[in-house]
């Protein structure tokens, strides 16, 4: 199909409250990339049904929703609209989240109005209606199924319709959503990102087809793959807060760090004046995480203290809660501040696996400056907290929890000098996480378990085995910088003098522009050259 | 604890947290953890639980399975409810069934394990408890009620 740029020049007139730093509406204009959407509708209408459609491929819900709705307003017969209002209401289709029942009564009711409107294209219909699939009772139906019978439905919309690329691009989206987390060959992922390669080669402006290649990437073992989309989707929809954001995924996954934090600044300048405060919470924690790892530690906390001031979060995500919590402990545990994370005092999020982030790092915390009761507290809060959620039947944040427990339990073991039962609990700490993926909402837990049983074993003077899981640890979080810092004194303790000297050098480079002067760093400058 | 009552006390933590904002809704990846708020049945199966009558709640949750052929406890709650009801067959197929969708799922373990022990199977039931023992590295109820009652068999038949 013929793809036409998309120059937006119109301002979306949302009101910006709620957000205590907002200034700029006016970067709610901007280019969105380039979407190709044929419709019946009024002609006069279809630029801003393709901005719409642009909006939908980059995740901008709330703009996206009212795009479509004036799109029916200044259109009533335009059927099609109606389909953009149900998907969009969809939310982000690779969270797992899906609808809020309220959007579903919503979107239930455009599909109803679209139907009743009639569309005057066999496509726009079959479009619509392969939307409805989703909302199909959608009350005693699990996500899960909806999810599938949504990959159905426009499996066969791809089929009917082989030249339509916007089918087969929404068909590769909602394959993609239907990746488990208990899936590690990553199939549906990988066969969606198959199709969007191949559009990838056709339109390399497209907003979606690089924003879902990322989404298709986004796992330990392919994030590289998904590298030139990222560079490539931020300058496709800079106007587009998740457009800027999301290329720091693949980023994350990669230990591109510098690039991470810049695409996570410019992602928090434009949420925060669109009014996105999930989002701009969200770019935060992606981006601490990054200035962390460069040891620019003065960036890190001047930007978690901007970020506490942000109101107007959503209630119904967790996104804002888990980015407060963790930031903070990320803060702490990267600089190895342990008296500092065991000081750290738990949010008071509603949702149980946030807290448990702050009673994690305290645990580990306390346990490494040698307050054991204070550390065994915590981990029985983690347990707590743990079992709640198991009988809660929130399988995958209850196994995160475990393995947070499991942890914390190992440091405790340490600390009352039982190194067996120490490393035990850390060895299966490390496993367990190792099969269960990170959840997008986060760039990474607050330290990687298999990390962590690397600095057990060096203080357990077993450089080796420590070496070995620190490497183990470097295949799925790549270039970080305490990794590093564990390996380096690992070989130096092994007597691997080249590979320390190799490893100091890593973190040199990975600190070269570090503004904090962490003693590490000091020490690691005169062994790098030895 | 006895199972009944851990069961109703999974219930109202269950509870508990589901009334909390939306931990449920948010989730973005946990297979079910709100189906006794959405699927009717189930949720007047585990009522049909609580008052042990067995055979209505093999009805109500064969209604619910319908709708969530895939729900590990949903296929636990079959194999318990077939247990009481001595069918111990169709009980280790809805066991089984729970296990391979959540190899960790302590529950189903343990009373698979204890149908193993009703049935005289005690090497079946020893490799459930080898597996809980992997799986509960850390305290759980479930490891504890079927060690005791391995011992228990055990005592039982010296």
């Amino acid at each position: 199909m013929k793809l036409r740029l998309i120059q937006i020049s119109f301002a979306v007139a949302l009101a910006v409250h709620g957000l205590a730093q907002a200034d700029d509406t006016n970067s709610q204009t901007g280019p969105l990339g380039k979407v190709s959407f044929p419709t019946s509708c009024d002609s006069k209408v279809q630029p801003a049904f393709e901005r719409a459609v642009a909006m939908l491929h980059s995740f901008w819900y709330s703009a996206g929703e009212k795009a479509f709705r004036d799109v029916l307003k200044d259109d009533p017969q335009c059927a099609i609209a109606a389909w953009g209002i149900a998907s969009i209401l969809m939310s982000n289709p690779l969270a797992g989240q899906g609808a809020s029942p309220k959007g579903a009564e919503q979107a239930q009711a455009a599909i109803d109005e679209g139907r009743r409107i009639g569309a005057k294209t066999e496509r726009e219909r079959d479009y619509i209606e392969a939307v409805a699939t989703y909302y199909k009772d959608f009350p005693t139906r699990p996500e899960k199924e909806r999810q599938a019978s949504r990959a159905k439905a426009y499996e066969a919309l791809a089929q009917k319709y082989p030249t339509d690329d916007e089918a087969q691009i929404f068909f590769a989206l909602y394959l993609a959503g239907t990746q488990t987390q208990a899936d590690q060959t990553y199939a549906a992922y990988l066969r969606a990102a198959a199709i969007l390669e191949n559009e990838f080669r056709k339109y390399p402006d497209h907003p979606g087809v690089a924003h879902y290649l990322i989404h298709s990437y986004d796992a330990p073992p392919i994030a590289d793959k998904g590298l030139a989309a990222a560079r490539k989707y931020a300058g496709i929809a800079p106007a587009a807060p998740h457009a800027l954001h999301m290329p720091s995924h693949i980023f994350t996954r990669v230990g591109a760090w510098e690039e991470s934090a810049a695409t996570n600044a410019r992602s928090l300048e434009v949420a925060k004046a669109g009014n996105e405060p999930d989002e701009a919470y969200h770019a935060t924690d992606y981006m601490v995480y990054a200035y962390l790892q460069l040891a620019r530690d003065a960036e890190a906390r001047r930007s978690i203290d901007a970020a506490m001031k942000i109101t107007g979060s959503n209630p119904a995500r967790f996104t804002a809660p888990y980015a407060i919590a963790a930031m903070p402990a990320r803060y702490a545990f990267e600089r190895g501040a342990w008296q500092e994370a065991a000081k750290l005092q738990p949010t008071g999020s509603t949702y149980p696996f946030v807290e448990a982030i702050t009673y994690f790092t305290r645990s580990v915390g306390a346990s490494r400056s040698g307050d054991l009761a204070a550390a065994r507290k915590d981990a029985e809060q983690l347990e707590s907290i743990h079992k709640a959620l198991l009988a809660a039947k929130n399988t995958y944040w209850a196994t995160e929890v475990e393995v947070q427990w499991l942890a914390a339990t190992g440091w405790i073991a340490l600390g009352e000098g039982r190194s067996d039962e120490a490393l035990k609990f850390m060895r299966a700490a490390a496993d367990l996480e190792d099969h269960n993926e990170k959840h997008i909402v986060t760039p990474g837990r607050i330290v990687p378990a298999r990390e962590l049983l690397g600095d057990m074993l060096l203080e357990l003077k077993q450089p080796d085995a420590a070496l070995k899981e620190y490497e183990a640890s470097q295949l799925r979080e790549p270039n970080r910088f305490r990794n590093y810092l564990g390996s380096a004194r690992a070989a130096e303790m092994a007597g691997d003098r080249a590979k320390a000297a190799a490893y100091y050098q890593k973190l040199l480079v990975l600190a070269k522009d570090a503004d904090t002067a962490r003693p590490e760093l000091e020490s690691a400058k005169k062994l790098a050259s030895r | 604890m006895s199972r009944l009552a851990r069961l109703i006390s999974a219930g109202l933590l269950c509870a508990a947290i589901a009334a909390l904002p939306p931990i449920a809704a948010a989730d973005a990846v946990d297979a079910d953890p709100d189906l006794a708020k959405r699927d009717e049945d189930y949720a007047a199966g585990k009522r049909a639980v609580e008052k042990k009558d067995w055979s209505q709640a093999v009805r109500l949750f064969q209604r619910a399975e319908v709708r969530n052929p895939d729900n590990a406890d949903l296929q636990n709650m079959l194999g318990y409810s077939y247990r009481n009801l001595k069918q111990y067959d169709l009980a280790f197929t809805h066991y089984k069934r729970a296990i391979e969708l959540d190899p960790r799922h302590r529950g189903a373990h343990e009373y698979i394990g204890e149908a193993y022990l009703l049935t005289g199977d005690l090497a079946n039931a020893e490799k459930h408890l080898a597996a809980l023992r992997d799986i509960c590295l850390l305290p759980c109820e479930e490891l504890k009620d079927l060690e005791r009652a391995v011992a228990e068999y055990r005592a039982r038949k010296t």
